[in-house]
């Protein structure tokens, strides 16, 4: 029996084909939603799931929430700036005096759906399908299968999660033709996947993404909006971890009832100071502070009707699925932005675990003709001579694919090439995500003479394997790209002592250089712009931003990065007005 | 490999996108891995020869290969000036309004970035407008077939390729702009 996993941010479930229908089961509370939360006792096994989450408030230190946008990330990257190691290093969580790595805590809560599952049934489950969002690159897929081995599946699918939901939506409609999106905000993620329908074929044409933009940046920005309106003034420092734990918990507890009601209050009696905070707060509040964050689905919209090929009009169903959803706001925002109301026929939580269910029913021959034909999310290339990447097999391929080049040596008497691989979809290597490099030897030949191909294929899952071959010798090498989350223990020491030492010495000169950099293009660009406009300004406005401007001037030459930072956020301040007029001008 | 027979489609200069869809469709599904006595390699073989057929400069590369080689299409060469002056523009801007860090620094671009708006959708028209040409010339081509000039096909697959590549760069500037 296959089982299908909903590996979420804030939630897991699991499921399996039973008589001719996908179930989801429920845990021993009769609840079939489980948070992907993992508590770390100082002795004994972790808990996972509503016990993890009861501890939350009480042990954050040694929680582990939303382990979902660590996994198959590396020190360095925006999503782990609040964790402290080797840049380019993979990601490590501290927890009681060990450094957990996200795939362990990922199969922790694997573990718990399983025993659910096991226990439900009464039987061994020992096969998934696990879904992850379709913009997850190799490292993430990579590790989301790890986690899965590492728990006691065998993991029969990666399966991506939009693709799941439009399968769980179409599966009452196989006779039909159409063109949906799905527009899947959940937890911690966006994925936008615009598929064809053609009778039991799902033809994913597009997909677009962010894998950092979810219910939790949604739960953090209503969190801010709590402590300014209580006026809680202390700095965040003196908010402690379990502090900022319940007010993210009132944060979502208040987005919630918001999706419902026009306005609520909000109660935070952990707070620090004598009195008891209570915030009324309104639907269009919440909806002012989440509207910038929601707004950048728009654009992963945009990208993948035009890499689909497809005008927004031409789509049948804009299907939205993923707990976000339910937001009034976001149902509003999706609907300006395809020009249609959205299909809101699909359970917003569970619609992507039932669709890993029934992929597992076609893997096990109990679904018949209905096959999904999906697609590699991001470009997979290699870095040529002169830094440049060069795509092999282009984002929006159907999967499995497989695709191949030849390459020469550069220069004589050369004995070796170096390939690095990378993903992405930027001009130059190094914008790149570097997924592994390996060197390919060769005897010394002339230049030209050598020829090495490359073959690059991606197999059902999304994951990459390389195969690289010596023409000349006809010597083949196999490649098993060296995903963020296999580097040995020694490597990440190594890496943490050399790292460590260069951290700190140039951050104070980096910081004055890009205020510097700032300060050059804005004197210039206020002087044009009061040359301009200056008359319809009043005199008063006039004086004041010269005073900013020469002030911006002398931080300058004084070579103090605070007087500049803040000389410049003056000069901001003082031209707002004119920043204005200058726009409209500009618009007509 | 023979993209059309693999398809089961007509070998002959126009197809249209939706026939194309449907059959790949068709058959992809039943050769699928995931299904009983699927097959992988055969997959593949699809989806490549899909992607063929669907762009029209490849499909007419099946079709007939000129002797000659390749010459520049005289439309190309005429609009290749503008094509790569505006594409830097656009690039210089969309960046310079990325990392603009202020109002002010924000509108004193807002008047270039309305004028390069003008130019990318007046360059994109005329891109149109060119390639509604070639589509006819398929036509004519089509309609010919199998009677045809080579080197006629040649030139029309280079046009294709040329009109193709700067369609959509132009229009991934302008959905970057539509995304500021």
């Amino acid at each position: 029996m296959i089982a299908g996993i909903d590996l979420g941010t804030t939630n897991s479930l699991i499921g399996v084909y039973e008589s001719g229908f996908p179930t989801l089961l429920a845990d021993s509370e009769g609840k079939r939603l489980i948070p992907s939360v993992v508590f770390y006792p100082e002795n004994g096994a972790p808990l996972v799931g509503r016990e993890g989450l009861r501890m939350q408030a009480l042990h954050p230190e040694r929680t582990v929430a939303s382990v979902k946008r660590l996994i198959g990330r590396r020190f360095g990257e925006d999503e782990t700036k609040d964790l402290a190691g080797p840049k380019g290093s993979p990601v490590t969580i501290p927890i009681n005096g060990e450094d957990l790595y996200p795939v362990e805590v990922s199969a922790e809560i694997l573990k718990k759906l399983k025993a659910i599952a096991e226990d439900r049934l009464g039987t061994a489950v020992d096969r998934a399908v696990i879904t992850v969002p379709a913009y997850f690159n190799d490292a993430q897929r990579a590790a989301t299968r790890k986690a899965g081995e590492l728990a006691g599946f065998a993991v029969e699918r990666i399966l991506s999660e939009p693709t799941a939901a439009a399968l769980a939506y179409g599966l009452d409609r196989l006779q039909e033709n159409a063109r949906v999106a799905v527009y899947d905000l959940g937890g911690g993620t966006f994925d936008l996947s615009i598929l064809r329908l053609d009778n039991g074929v799902f033809q994913v044409l597009s997909t677009h993404g962010d894998t950092r933009l979810g219910g939790d940046d949604l739960d953090e920005a209503i969190a801010g909006l709590l402590l300014r309106e209580a006026e809680i003034t202390t700095l965040s420092t003196e908010i402690t971890p379990e502090m900022k734990v319940r007010l993210k918990e009132a944060a979502r507890a208040a987005k919630e009832l918001l999706s419902n009601e026009e306005s609520t209050f909000v109660r935070l009696p952990f707070m620090k100071g004598s009195k008891s905070h209570e915030i009324s707060l309104t639907r269009a509040q919440v909806e002012k502070v989440c509207e910038p964050i929601i707004a950048k689905t728009r654009a992963h919209c945009l990208r993948a009707l035009e890499d689909a090929g497809l005008k927004a009009e031409e789509l049948d169903q804009i299907i939205l699925v993923g707990g976000s959803t339910r937001m009034p706001l976001v149902q509003r925002l999706a609907a300006e932005i395809f020009g249609k109301q959205p299909n809101l026929s699909q359970h917003p939580d569970e619609a992507v675990a039932l669709g890993a269910v029934l992929q597992g029913a076609i893997l096990e021959g109990n679904l018949q003709n209905v096959a999904l034909l999906d697609v590699t999310p991001l470009s997979l290339g290699i870095e040529t001579f002169g830094g440049l990447m060069n795509v092999i097999i282009p984002r929006n391929t159907t999967i499995p694919a497989k695709a191949g080049e030849m390459f020469t040596n550069a220069v004589a008497g050369q004995s070796g090439m170096k390939i690095i691989v990378l993903q992405g979809e930027r001009e130059l290597a190094t914008d790149n995500w570097t997924l592994g490099s390996f060197e390919i030897p060769f005897p010394p030949s002339p230049k030209g003479a050598a020829r090495v191909g490359v073959q690059f294929s991606i197999d059902a899952d999304g994951i990459l394997q390389v195969l690289a071959r010596d023409t000349s010798t006809r010597s083949e090498k196999i490649v098993e790209i060296q995903s963020a989350v296999e580097v040995s223990d020694e490597a990440v020491e190594a890496m943490l002592a050399g790292s460590l030492e260069h951290a700190f010495e140039d951050m104070d000169a980096r910081v004055f250089t890009e205020a510097r950099l700032k300060a050059e293009e804005m004197l210039p660009a206020v002087e044009a712009a009061l040359a301009q406009l200056g008359s319809e300004l009043l005199e008063s406005e006039v004086l004041e931003i010269q005073g900013k401007s020469s002030e911006v001037q002398a931080a300058l030459e004084s070579k103090e990065t605070v007087r500049l930072k803040q000389a410049l956020a003056a000069l901001d301040n003082a031209t707002q007005t004119l920043a204005t007029k200058l726009l409209e001008k500009a618009m007509g | 490999m023979d993209p059309f027979a693999l398809l089961a489609l007509p070998k002959r200069p126009l197809l249209s996108e939706e026939e194309i869809g449907a059959t790949y469709r068709k058959l992809a599904g039943e050769s699928h891995p995931d299904q009983s006595g699927g097959d992988a390699a055969r997959f593949r073989e699809l989806s490549e020869a899909a992607a063929i057929l669907r762009d029209p400069s490849r499909r007419l590369r099946m079709l007939s290969i000129s002797p000659g080689g390749s010459l520049l299409p005289p439309e190309a060469a005429q609009l290749f000036p503008r094509i790569a002056t505006i594409l830097q523009q656009a690039d210089n801007l969309i960046e310079k309004q990325a990392t603009a860090f202020n109002a002010l620094a924000k509108a004193v671009l807002a008047a270039p970035l309305k004028n390069l708006r003008h130019d990318l959708e007046s360059t994109l028209h005329q891109l149109q407008e060119w390639r509604t040409s070639l589509d006819r010339e398929l036509t004519e081509i089509d309609l010919r077939w199998p009677e045809h000039d080579p080197d006629a096909i040649s030139l029309l697959a280079d046009s294709y390729a040329y009109a193709g590549r700067w369609e959509s760069q132009l229009r991934e500037r302008m959905l970057s702009l539509d995304c500021i």
